[in-house]
C-alpha cells in the first residue's frame, strides 16, 4: 500500500508519516502543490492524504488532476478551513472522504482503511484476527465459522478496535468514531464503558479471547498479548 | 416636531403679527388721509365763501356739489361728524361738517358745510380690500413656498437618513448617498460615506482576522492531537503518564469543540448559511431522537414525544441539526437520573422540557443564553450550546424563550417558528 500525503505543516505531517508507517503503509510526503503535482504526475499510489490549504495552490486542483488522469487513487482530504461548501466540493471533485481538523489519527487511519477496502478488495472484504473474522459491509462478525450477534454499535465498536491492532485508543476517538457529535449528550464516557462490556461478553460467549484492554486514564487497546 | 413644521410655525407667527398691525395701521392711514382730504376741502369752501360774500356781501349760489346751511342761532364752532338726510334714497349718510362764523349783510349766520364720507369710504375700502388681499397672497405664498422649498431642500437629507436607517454592516456595504448641490449636506454624505467606508474596512479585517485565526488554530490543535496521540502509541511510556496524557488528550478536544462552537457561531454572525431549503422538521427530529436513544437510555429519562404536525422549515441543513443537537444535548445533559424529557413539537413551535436541578434565586434565566455560562461550572461542556441555539433563532427570525417551573423543578425550551415556517 502506497500513500501519499500532501501537508505543508511539517509537524503535522511527521507525525502522520510516522503512524502511517507503522501502520505498515508505504508513505511519501509532500510540503507543496508543486511538489504534490510532480508526485502524482510520476507515481501510482493508492491513497493521497490531501491538506486543502497550500502555500502555492489549492489542494483541490491535486484533485482535479488526479480525476483527470483517471488516476485509481482514493483521495482523503484533510483540511483546516472545515468549510461546509469545501467538504461539498470536494467530495463533488470526486475525492472519497473529509476530514476536518483537528482529527484523531486512529479516526484517519480507519478512514483510510476504509477508502483503501472499498477500492482495493473487491469481493472479498474481510479482516481476520485470531480466531475472529469480520466482514465490514456485511456487519457480520464470525468465531470459527460461527456468527456472533452484535448490535449496530458494537459492531462499528469492534471494527474500530479491530482496525487498530496494538494501538492505544482514547475513549474520545472512540466515541466520536462510533456515535458522532451525539456523544456530546452525554456528560462521561460510561456509556463507552457499558458498551465495551457488553462487546465483550458476547465474544467471550462465544469462546473469543478477552483482546480488549483498557488502558488507565487514555482509553482501550486491542491486543493478543 | 418636524424640523419643517419647526420653522414654518415661527414664520407663521411673524408675518401675522405683521400682517395685524400692518392693517390697523393702513386702516387708519387710509382714513386719516381720505378725511384730512374732505376736510380741506371744507376749509377751502369756507375761505372761498368768505372771500365772496365779503367782495359782492351776499352768499353765492350752491356752487358746491356738497351741502351749505345757515342758520341764525349760534352753532358750535368747528368740524364734525354728522348724520344727515340723504332725500334721494331717504336714509342717513355720513358727513363731514364744518361750522363757521360768518357776517352777512350786518348780522352773524353760522355757516355749516357739510361733506359725504361715502365715497372716501368706499375709496378706503377698496384700498384696505386690495391691500390686504396682497399681503394676504404674499403671506400664504411665502408659507407655501417655503414648504415646498423645504421639502425640495432637504430631500437628500431624508434621503441621508433613509439610508442610515437600512444601513446593516453586515451586508459589507458602504452607503450610497445621493448627490447634493447644497453644501451642507454634501458634506454630511461624504463625512458619512468616510465613516462607513471606515467601518466596513474594520469590519472586514476584524472579519478576516477571525477566519484566520479560526484557521489558524486548528492547525495547532491537529498538531497537538497528533503528537498526543503518537506519545500514547510508544511502547515504553511509563505507566504513570498515561493519565497524564490522556488528560492533555480530552484538554485538546475541549479546546477543539470549543473553537468549533466559536468558530460556528462567528459564521452565523457573519451570515454565512445563506443557502436554505425546506427541511421537514419532524423528521429530522426522529432521527436525532433515534441516535440519542443510547444517551436517553443511560440516563433512564422518560421520553415523551408529542408530534402534533409536520412543518417545514427553510433552513440550512447544518443549522437545522445544530440547533436539534444543541436543544436535545442540553435537555439530557442537564437532566437528572430517570428525569422527564418531554419534546412536543406542532406547526409553529418547538418545546422541550426537561428535569433538572433546581435553579437558585440568583440564576437569571436569561443567562443561560450567554456564552460560557454554565449550570456546573465544573462541566466540561463548552457552554455554547444555547447561545447556538439563541443565535441560529434569531438568525431565521425565531424565538426562543426559557421557561422553569419550581415543583418540580422543568427547565423548557420553547422556539417558535417564524414567518420562514410553512405547514406541510
Amino acid at each position: 500500500m502506497k500513500l501519499l500525503i500532501v501537508e505543508d505543516e511539517p509537524a503535522l505531517r511527521t507525525s502522520l508519516v510516522e503512524y502511517l508507517r507503522q501502520d505498515g503503509y508505504v508513505v511519501e510526503a509532500a510540503a507543496s502543490y508543486e511538489q504534490a503535482h510532480e508526485k502524482i504526475k510520476l507515481y501510482q499510489y493508492d491513497c493521497v492524504l490531501l491538506d486543502l490549504t497550500l502555500p502555492d495552490g489549492n489542494g483541490l486542483d491535486v484533485v482535479r488532476t488526479l480525476k483527470a488522469d483517471r488516476s485509481p487513487a482514493g483521495v482523503l482530504i484533510i483540511s483546516a478551513r472545515g468549510a461546509l461548501d469545501d467538504k461539498v466540493l470536494g467530495l463533488e471533485l470526486g475525492a472519497d472522504d473529509y476530514l476536518a481538523k483537528p482529527f484523531h489519527l486512529s479516526e484517519l487511519s480507519a478512514r483510510l482503511k476504509a477508502i483503501i477496502r472499498r477500492r482495493q478488495f473487491q469481493g472479498q472484504r474481510h479482516l481476520l484476527f485470531q480466531e475472529l473474522t469480520v466482514f465490514p459491509d456485511q456487519a457480520q462478525v464470525l468465531v470459527n465459522g460461527e456468527q456472533v450477534l452484535l448490535t449496530r454499535k458494537e459492531f462499528d465498536l469492534l471494527l474500530y478496535l479491530l482496525t487498530h491492532p496494538g494501538r492505544v485508543l482514547t475513549k474520545e476517538s472512540i466515541a466520536e468514531h462510533v456515535w458522532g457529535d451525539a456523544a456530546d449528550a452525554a456528560d462521561s464516557f460510561d456509556f463507552l464503558y457499558t458498551h465495551l462490556k457488553n462487546l465483550r461478553r458476547k465474544l467471550q460467549e462465544k469462546g473469543v479471547g478477552d483482546y480488549i484492554r483498557s488502558v488507565y486514564g487514555v482509553g482501550y487497546k486491542f491486543s493478543a498479548e | 416636531m418636524k424640523l419643517l413644521a419647526a420653522t414654518n410655525r415661527y414664520y407663521l407667527l411673524l408675518a401675522t403679527v405683521l400682517f395685524t398691525v400692518g392693517s390697523v395701521l393702513l386702516y387708519y392711514g387710509v382714513r386719516w388721509t381720505l378725511q384730512s382730504e374732505v376736510e380741506e376741502r371744507l376749509f377751502q369752501q369756507r375761505d372761498y365763501l368768505r372771500e365772496q360774500v365779503q367782495r359782492t356781501g351776499r352768499l353765492p349760489g350752491t356752487p358746491f356739489e356738497g351741502r351749505m346751511q345757515l342758520s341764525a342761532k349760534p352753532q358750535p364752532e368747528g368740524l364734525r361728524d354728522t348724520l344727515l338726510l340723504e332725500p334721494l334714497e331717504n336714509e342717513l349718510e355720513p358727513y363731514r361738517q364744518l361750522t363757521f362764523r360768518l357776517q352777512l349783510n350786518g348780522q352773524t349766520q353760522w355757516v355749516s358745510l357739510s361733506k359725504a364720507l361715502l365715497e372716501t369710504y368706499e375709496v378706503q375700502r377698496l384700498i384696505l380690500l386690495l391691500l390686504v388681499g396682497v399681503l394676504g397672497t404674499l403671506l400664504l405664498g411665502v408659507v407655501l413656498l417655503n414648504r415646498w422649498l423645504t421639502h425640495r431642500l432637504w430631500t437628500p437629507f431624508e434621503q441621508t437618513l433613509h439610508q442610515l436607517q437600512g444601513y446593516d454592516i453586515r451586508q459589507h456595504q458602504v452607503l450610497q448617498l445621493p448627490v447634493t448641490r447644497i453644501e451642507e449636506f454634501a458634506q454630511l454624505n461624504h463625512t458619512l460615506t468616510q465613516l462607513s467606508e471606515r467601518v466596513a474596512a474594520d469590519y472586514a479585517t476584524l472579519k478576516e482576522f477571525t477566519e484566520n485565526a479560526a484557521h489558524e488554530t486548528r492547525t495547532p490543535l491537529a498538531i497537538m492531537q497528533a503528537k498526543l496521540e503518537q506519545l500514547l502509541q510508544l511502547p515504553d511510556l511509563p505507566a504513570p503518564a498515561g493519565p497524564l496524557v490522556g488528560d492533555l488528550y480530552a484538554a485538546v478536544q475541549r479546546l477543539a469543540r470549543l473553537h468549533q462552537g466559536l468558530t460556528l457561531l462567528s459564521k452565523i454572525e457573519n451570515q454565512q448559511f445563506a443557502a436554505t431549503q425546506p427541511l421537514p422538521l419532524a423528521e429530522l427530529l426522529r432521527e436525532k431522537l433515534g441516535q440519542l436513544e443510547e444517551f436517553m437510555q443511560q440516563k433512564n429519562l422518560q421520553l415523551d414525544v408529542q408530534i402534533s404536525a409536520e412543518p417545514v422549515l427553510l433552513m440550512h441543513p447544518a443549522l437545522a441539526d445544530s440547533l436539534l443537537s444543541n436543544l436535545l444535548h442540553n435537555a439530557i445533559r442537564h437532566n437528572q437520573l430517570g428525569g422527564l424529557l418531554r419534546v412536543q413539537l406542532s406547526a409553529t413551535e418547538l418545546m422541550i422540557t426537561n428535569a433538572g436541578p433546581a435553579l437558585t434565586a440568583q440564576q437569571e434565566p436569561a443567562q443561560f443564553f450567554e456564552r460560557f455560562r454554565k449550570q456546573n461550572a465544573a462541566s466540561e461542556s463548552p457552554g455554547l450550546g444555547l447561545s447556538i441555539v439563541q443565535s441560529i433563532t434569531g438568525f431565521y427570525g425565531f424565538t426562543v424563550t426559557y421557561g422553569y417551573a419550581p415543583d418540580p423543578p422543568r427547565h423548557t425550551l420553547r422556539v417558535r417558528f417564524g414567518p420562514a415556517a410553512s405547514a406541510r
